[in-house]
């Protein structure tokens, strides 16, 4: 024993944990979402996960060669991030967006940013909201066997009724990811192994409800507020997403303050704005506020409590003003862009207005008109035209004041995906200039042909009281109108919606 | 206001089982016997002996300086060899007492009388122990004629004997509550004899059934002592851990257990207590654990002070074959301090070698990766500090910010954090260098 030993600081033990072990957690943790995935979805499901977990690692393991940087492939980092974006997509999408999402999670959010432990923003979430911004049409698409569905949240924002257990088992539409139960059972067990704490979902969940609560529209109603908490990912945010230990605060007064913001952003976005994303926004949100609330959140050790206790409030008084500030901006956002979604809309309805009738060149409103399209009070028109409503009627006149035409704005509610609105130009006799759509949004390729002239056309130069709909796409009469073809739905509706324009025209403008 | 434990606090693979059950045995040195002037808190003793004096075992060989020092007795008889600088446990190299041992341990006059306690005036015990020498045994060396003579004695509500031993692999604390239950009750009532209104405490980790039977036994017919279990928890055995459990305080950087009500004591300095009052006998020897991976025969020894370790470690049958030690520590793993070379003399305050086989500091060095944030070192603080934080304020030598708005020298550098990280973060380091720069520029 003459050799000198290794001399070195206590304490010379370390635990078994390792930053590897600490992602291997979250991986088994993840495992039961994903195998509940892979059994709903499918073989896409799975194709998707691992194009996803390939690229991320592969990304990593290049930008690392390339930046002459340590290999930090190995802590299982990027798997992570591979796989928590991978369950936040549908299972039927092009292998491209997986393989973009993960490059850009870990390349930009990550790896420039100087790699695990120095991202201010969780690479998974902020890959997803870049596919979200660059490929909505498709990230958003949660179509299952070929046929497009609304996914839970969806439905609770059209004020439709949702199975609220199928949405907790995950048996609703949604991202592969979507079963609240399996997510719950993974936070279950990262809670057990410390892998997280349980401040963040707790605060996020209590947050948000009592947010449902008091401006939901709803009242107190645990239904809807339960419905909201299993759908539209608050469990992956919460329990996956929020946890993400180098994204959230340290202390536990940190997290808690943390959680909450999120809830409240969440709750915020839910119920003025849109729905689907509202959990990684507000996520995304409160990843950048970590270091302030670092900051006010340091604990007093427990020694020196008792003489400065008033440091806990002062620290949660900053946190409360600085959520309601940034929820007042953020919903003056909402309201300011309301607005000019309004004022859009306006500009697009009076183009439309010319389109269908081109001599008019000012366009007022008739009193007696407009009284009669309120007395309709907004229900469905008639009992024939399936769910149509009339909107409103202007009343197209020439340079000189004469009266040229009428515009009616009718919408009909049985499009294939949502409402169609259109204006229907009708000249003083009764004869059907043009129409025009000024909302569709249907199946791109079919539906949609609608839109298009051949189809529109048709009811151009027509004087009838009433179109009917050719699904064999043979008229001869006049007043036939050609189906498109694939697209019968689309087609009846706005023949419906039209029809519904010309007997509110013979009732009451005639 | 029954409490098992403390806010924070990690479970470390305890490493008991080498030597838990090993009773102890007497070691004689052969050779000579280092007496390093410096070991307690205060100021180093001053010798009142010579080269070449004769000197006898109890003799005391050097004289607190002042009221916080303490006295060194000889353990040996034999010659004063030298008095010369010598290396020490950590590193450092200062004034020695080296004495030639006879091996023939003569008492000198007067050590083993017996005495009644009750026959003695407060006064007359305090000036016993101070003449033992007698300071913390348990690890911090402080004198305990000092502790035990607060402003306010009888403010002091609980006077506790430390028997948690959370420090991994050490058993000699666990080995004197089975074998001398009585002896540590002696202590106490003397100890509380000092504090009118104080009631006595043995505070034990579960882990060590058997102690607690064994001190319970002691205790039973007692009116003012009892056995407090706590649940086995590092760092429990720590003095601010033990008064958050058994008085319900937390102190802070400054306070001392008095201002709480509580005088903290290790067992084996209580049991050193009764062996002064009662038997006249100073600090001479005590009990010491070898053990660890490396160690051929774990065991439990009554040492000789100033004995090299290097001579308990053969007295232990040295290293396993086939091992290779990477490490050797004075203490346990957790806060003991890794030594160089084995040729340096175990002081009073000194309980336990510890040899291992695999340096897990070295290991860990090699997964070091950056702070994942995780949260889990502010977890087990035991004194609810921000490590985390700590560390990169201690990285970025921001002192202002560690010392002023993270109260970062209140850390009791108890390792929690350093042990727990799953980043292999090597944050107690970053810590003790930051509170040593900071006491650096107070004292310029």
């Amino acid at each position: 024993m003459n050799k000198l030993l290794n001399v070195s600081s206590s304490p010379h033990v370390r635990s078994r944990l390792s930053t590897g072990s600490v992602m291997y957690d979250v991986i088994l943790a993840l495992m039961p979402a994903t195998f509940f995935g892979v059994y709903r979805h499918g073989l896409d499901a799975l194709i998707v996960i691992a194009m996803s977990v390939i690229s991320a690692v592969m990304t990593e393991f290049v930008f690392d060669y390339v930046a002459k940087r340590p290999n930090t492939v190995k802590d299982g980092s990027a798997v992570v991030t591979g796989l928590l974006l991978a369950l936040c997509l549908p299972a039927h999408v092009p292998l491209y967006v997986p393989y973009l999402g993960s490059l850009f999670a870990i390349l930009f959010a990550k790896c420039l940013f100087g790699g695990l432990g120095h991202n201010f923003m969780n690479p998974a979430l902020s890959g997803r909201c870049f596919l979200l911004i660059a490929f909505s049409g498709i990230v958003a698409d949660f179509s299952v066997d070929g046929v497009s569905m609304a996914t839970p949240l969806e439905q609770l924002a059209a004020g439709e009724t949702v199975n609220l257990v199928n949405a907790f088992l995950g048996f609703g539409n949604g991202v592969i990811g979507c079963s609240t139960a399996a997510l719950m059972l993974g936070g279950l067990y990262l809670w057990v192994v410390s892998g997280i704490t349980f401040e963040i979902p707790v605060a996020i969940f209590v947050s948000c409800s009592a947010f449902l609560a008091l401006f939901g529209g709803h009242g107190f109603d645990p239904a809807f507020i339960l419905l909201h908490l299993v759908s539209g990912g608050i469990m992956m945010g919460a329990f996956f997403m929020a946890t993400d230990p180098v994204t959230s605060p340290v202390t536990s007064t940190g997290q808690l303050l943390y959680g909450t913001l999120i809830g409240i952003l969440c709750g915020i976005f839910r119920v003025y704005g849109s729905a689907a994303d509202s959990v990684s926004y507000a996520i995304i949100i409160s990843n950048m506020v970590v270091p302030l609330i670092d900051e006010i959140s340091v604990p007093v050790p427990y020694g020196l409590r008792s003489q400065e206790k008033k440091e806990f409030p002062k620290s949660a008084l900053i946190l409360c003003a600085i959520t309601l500030i940034a929820g007042v901006c953020l919903s003056g956002v909402f309201e300011l862009t309301e607005d000019t979604i309004a004022e859009q809309q306006m500009a697009a309805n009076i183009a439309s207005y010319q389109e269908v009738c081109p001599e008019a060149v000012d366009f007022s409103y008739d009193d007696g008109i407009s009284a009669a399209v309120e007395a309709l009070d907004g229900e469905i028109y008639g009992t024939d035209f399936g769910k149509a409503y009339i909107n409103e009627v202007v009343v197209g006149s020439d340079a000189s004041g004469n009266v040229v035409g009428y515009v009616i704005s009718a919408t009909s509610g049985d499009g294939f995906d949502g409402n169609i609105t259109m204006s229907v130009g009708i000249s003083t006799d009764g004869t059907v200039n043009a129409i025009a759509f000024t909302e569709i949004n249907e199946t791109a390729g079919m539906g949609m042909l609608c839109a298009e002239d051949n189809f529109k056309s048709q009811f151009s130069g027509v004087n009838t009281t009433k179109f009917t709909l050719n699904k064999a796409g043979n008229s001869t009469a006049e007043d036939e109108i050609d189906s498109v073809s694939g697209a019968s739905t689309t087609s009846g509706a706005v023949v419906n919606a039209v029809n519904a324009a010309l007997d509110f025209f013979a009732a009451n403008v005639k | 206001m029954y409490k098992k434990t403390f806010i924070g606090g990690v479970h470390p693979n305890d490493g008991k089982e080498y030597a838990r059950n090993i009773p102890y045995q007497e070691f004689l040195p052969k050779g000579d016997l280092v007496f390093p002037l410096n070991q307690h808190i205060g100021k180093p003793a001053k010798p009142v002996v010579e080269k070449g004096d004769e000197v006898r075992m109890g003799q005391v060989i050097a004289e607190a300086d002042g009221f916080v020092s303490a006295n060194i007795a000889s353990s040996c008889s034999g010659k004063v060899k030298a008095i010369e600088k010598r290396r020490t446990v950590a590193g450092t190299v200062v004034p020695c007492i080296v004495i030639e041992n006879d091996g023939q341990y003569t008492p000198a006059d007067g050590v083993g009388i017996e005495t009644n306690p009750d026959t003695l005036t407060n006064q007359e015990i305090l000036s016993r122990i101070q003449a033992a020498g007698i300071v913390g045994l348990g690890g911090a060396g402080f004198p305990t004629h000092v502790k035990l003579a607060p402003k306010n004695p009888e403010e002091i509500q609980y006077v506790i004997a430390n028997g948690a031993e959370c420090e991994p692999y050490i058993t000699c604390d666990d080995q004197l509550m089975r074998t001398h239950p009585e002896e540590i009750v002696t202590g106490l009532k003397i100890m509380l004899k000092l504090f009118p209104a104080a009631e006595g405490v043995v505070l034990i980790e579960e882990n060590k059934p058997e102690a607690i039977a064994a001190m319970e036994k002691a205790c039973s017919g007692e009116s003012k002592v009892r056995v407090h279990p706590v649940h086995t928890k590092y760092p429990q055995g720590g003095e601010r851990s033990i008064i958050s459990v058994i008085a319900g305080k937390h102190l802070k950087l400054g306070m001392l257990p008095a201002d709480a009500g509580c005088v903290v004591d290790n067992v084996a300095t209580v049991r050193a207590i009764y062996r002064a009052v009662c038997k006249s006998e100073p600090v001479m020897e005590r009990g010491f654990t070898v053990s660890g991976d490396a160690v051929k025969n774990p065991c439990n020894l009554i040492v000789k002070i100033g004995t090299s370790f290097s001579e308990v470690l053969e007295a232990a049958g040295g290293i396993k074959d086939g091992m290779e030690a990477q490490k050797a520590l004075c203490g346990g793993p957790m806060m003991g301090i890794a030594m160089a070379s084995l040729n340096v003399p175990i002081c009073k305050n000194n309980n336990a070698l510890t040899v291992l086989s695999v340096d897990e500091v070295a290991e860990a060095e090699k997964k070091m990766t950056s702070c994942l944030r995780c949260g889990r070192c502010n977890q087990v603080c035991p004194l609810g500090l921000t490590p985390q934080m700590m560390a990169v304020a201690a990285e970025k030598k921001n002192y202002e910010r560690f010392e002023k708005k993270l109260y970062g020298m209140e850390c009791i550098a108890c390792g929690s954090c350093t042990y727990t990280c799953p980043a292999k973060r090597p944050l107690m380091q970053l810590f003790k260098q930051a509170k040593a720069e900071i006491m650096a520029a107070r004292r310029k």
